[in-house]
């Protein structure tokens, strides 16, 4: 009815579209699989209804999240399971988002992050026929019958990376490597989840270079990356030279200090050389950790019935739940005496000659 | 002629009521379409994620309880950042006022053990309103004094307040176990959800009641947001506060310290904010952690913006945030869109808010075109 309203609806839209293209980008785009492409075959349907809900980070934060959600949809995809991610934007969804899908019939539902573990206790008792899933989830005062505490023993995977970057530290196969025999470890909450991978790291690199400077700093959220970044800074600054980050996105930030400023980078989680793509410059390897085989598995135990409520399960070395990424971009730089070592330690830790603390 | 000289003052002030009402609603209805469109676009289905939204947060007394519970934080802080912009003041600090009110509940409310409740829940509201005020009264003595932006000063110490909290709740307050997180309150020091006040004959009679996670709180923030109403409309207090806001250099000449009015403005404008963590951490987490608030103080800017800093205006502005909040879970479940879209409607609600002009350029055209219609 008048032309200059219907220019400014106009640019309005067009301003709203723009800004609707930024987090469109960014839309839940399910986590790259990173299993292995096995031919799927026509697994006879269940009638399983699995679902997920991520804790704050949400799903594309390449780490944490996105690996839980791979887990599923394996389980959709091989065992013709339904499935479901409720993402949480606050503390508060916790509990509205564990309750609506526990409502709506989902079961099993796996709770993903220690921050909900109070929330699964109180609903598990709401709803005692909904089996669910505690991802680092560890119960003080009891694991629930219809919970299952799915762990990781993080140390010894971060013993391996440990290794790794004491060995590279001291050696000169890449430009960014110096000779100040300094490495550093980043931090997401100060809590003792993430101690094990501090805890792991240090052990592992002292093993194989006593003499080596381990500096840790902490972020205190899992979600800032440009806290990760100015801690990346920092650490280069006193000349280290390879760099663990165990913080969630925060990691993406210092990943980015270390292209910047000369520093190799060991990732966490996934095999971020993947998950993070154009960071081979730097990606050393990454401490992977399988929250996706430990969901798979859990909703594979439901499927045939073997579904052990009221324990906890751990995934170390031994059961392939944690372990180190190919070397991508360095397999031909890293010498044979590292890969060597770590193969070494691995045995060890299996074996049990080595036994890695869980607190620095 | 005469008679329309009459109706001509009464007609006025409805349009200016709803003039104010009416271009927030508008702006929301606009988000929601603009929302619609992306969605749309996007492959979802807008009708089904609206559908699902309303469920979600309306659907039920269990999905209505949700809708309060979220409300009832943004309505405290969206007081806090309209009784500051009264008065002129950008308090973009509330979020840590707020975490200065919640962690001051967490620790008196676990140290002052055998007070019975009537006192306790008092007491620690009153001390996490003091605890806002003074996180509030150092940027207000450095505006007032020598002229230091409330928009850096009270950010700064949001800063300097969440860090306070996070090293509390890893050091000295921890609670044993793994989790960060202080001890929880005994429930002498909580509010109650509502549905627990009354016994199981009358909820079967009176099902409504069944308000889920809705607790006390909502009812302190209702009061609050009534208070804050009376002060600014029927004291001195309030007349001073809207006239510094109005104009300083008019008050100054007409006799108000502006000094003065600053100090008690963001000194009150903390409070309130301090009151928003008090209710979290009384009836919500019943302890503090470092995410224990989602921004609440910054999304009280958005409630206060909407409800055009009308102290009333601010609980259903609250409310629309809340249930957009609680609806968001449904909508990903039943109409599978990303709750991200949510964040865009938010987004857009308030980018129309801001971009309020336009809305009004539109309705004084509309009213100009009316009156040429009749002329």
């Amino acid at each position: 009815m008048n032309r200059k309203w219907r220019s400014i609806i106009a640019v309005l839209l067009a301003l709203t579209l723009l800004v609707a293209f930024v987090p469109g980008c960014a839309k839940d785009e399910p986590a790259d699989e990173p299993t292995t492409d096995e031919t799927v075959t026509e697994e006879p349907k269940t009638d399983i209804k699995a679902a997920m809900v991520t804790d704050v980070g949400g799903l594309g934060d390449k780490s944490f999240n996105d690996l839980a959600y791979a887990g599923l949809q394996k389980a959709e995809q091989e065992l013709g399971v339904e499935i479901q991610v409720l993402e949480s934007k606050e503390i508060t969804d916790y509990e509205s988002n564990i309750d609506q899908l526990a409502t709506a019939g989902y079961n099993p539902i796996f709770a993903v992050g220690f921050l909900m573990t109070d929330t699964v206790v109180k609903l598990a008792s709401v709803y005692p026929d909904t089996n669910f899933g505690g991802v680092d989830e560890e119960f003080y005062d009891g694991i629930p019958g219809n919970v299952v505490s799915l762990l990781f023993n993080e140390h010894e995977g971060s013993y391996l990376a440990g290794v790794v970057a004491g060995l590279a530290t001291k050696e000169s196969f890449d430009s960014k490597l110096n000779s100040d025999n300094v490495i550093g470890f980043v931090g997401g909450m100060d809590v003792p989840l993430i101690k094990k991978f501090e805890a792991g790291f240090i052990a592992g690199a002292k093993s194989v270079n006593p003499d080596v400077k381990v500096i840790s700093l902490y972020t205190g959220n899992f979600t800032d990356q440009a806290k990760g970044k100015e801690l990346g800074y920092s650490l280069i600054e006193q000349k280290a030279d390879v760099i663990f980050a165990a913080a969630g996105a925060c990691g993406t930030g210092t990943l980015v200090a270390c292209q910047e400023k000369g520093a190799l980078f060991i990732g966490v989680d996934a095999d971020q050389y993947i998950t993070i793509p154009g960071s081979g410059d730097v990606m050393l390897t990454s401490m992977m950790k399988r929250v996706d085989a430990a969901v798979f598995g859990a909703i594979k135990s439901m499927v045939d019935g073997s579904f052990k409520g009221g324990t906890a399960q751990y995934f170390g070395l031994a059961e392939d739940g944690v372990g180190l990424a190919p070397y991508h971009d360095f397999e031909t730089k890293v010498p044979q005496s590292i890969k060597d070592a770590v193969d070494k330690a691995r045995q060890d830790i299996i074996t049990g000659t080595i036994k890695v603390p869980e607190t620095p | 002629m005469s008679e329309s000289r009459e109706t001509l003052p009464a007609h006025r002030a409805w349009m200016t009521v709803a003039q104010k009402v009416g271009t927030p609603i508008a702006s929301v209805i606009l988000a929601i379409g603009i929302g619609s469109v992306i969605m749309w676009a996007s492959g979802y289905d807008p009708v089904a994620a609206f559908a699902a939204l309303f469920k979600g947060s309306f659907g039920g007394p269990k999905q209505i309880g949700d809708t309060l519970l979220r409300s009832t934080p943004l309505i405290l802080t969206g007081l806090s950042v309209a009784y500051g912009f009264r008065a002129g003041l950008f308090n973009i600090g509330a979020e840590g006022q707020l975490f200065m009110g919640g962690l001051v509940v967490a620790w008196l409310g676990v140290a002052l053990t055998g007070l019975p409740w009537v006192v306790m829940v008092p007491l620690l509201v009153v001390a996490a309103m003091l605890a806002g005020a003074a996180w509030a009264f150092v940027p207000a003595i450095l505006k007032a004094r020598i002229g230091a932006h409330e928009v850096i000063t009270t950010m700064m110490f949001t800063y300097i307040g969440r860090y306070i909290v996070s090293w509390l709740v890893v050091g000295p307050l921890k609670a044993p176990g793994q989790i960060p997180q202080t001890d929880a309150l005994p429930i002498g020091s909580q509010l109650p959800r509502i549905q627990t006040l009354f016994s199981e004959a009358t909820l079967e009679a009176l099902p409504f009641l069944k308000l889920g996670r809705a607790h006390l709180g909502i009812v302190v923030a209702v009061i609050a947001a009534l208070v804050v109403w009376f002060i600014l409309k029927y004291t001195t207090l309030g007349y001073e506060n809207r006239a510094v806001g109005f104009n300083p250099w008019a008050s100054e000449t007409g006799g108000i310290s502006v000094q003065w009015t600053t100090v008690k403005a963001l000194c009150i404008s903390g409070a309130l904010a301090g009151l928003a963590g008090a209710v979290e951490v009384m009836g919500v987490h019943h302890r503090i952690f470092d995410q224990f608030s989602s921004g609440f103080g910054f999304t009280g800017i958005a409630v206060a913006l909407l409800a055009k800093n009308h102290p009333l205006g601010v609980i259903p502005a609250a409310i629309l945030f809340g249930a957009l909040s609680a609806g968001a879970g449904t909508m990903q479940l039943e109409a599978h869109v990303p709750q991200k879209i949510i964040l865009i409607i938010q987004a857009l609600v308030i980018f129309l808010v801001a971009a309020e002009e336009i809305v009004t350029w539109f309705i004084k055209r509309r009213q100009k075109e009316a009156l040429s219609h009749v002329g």
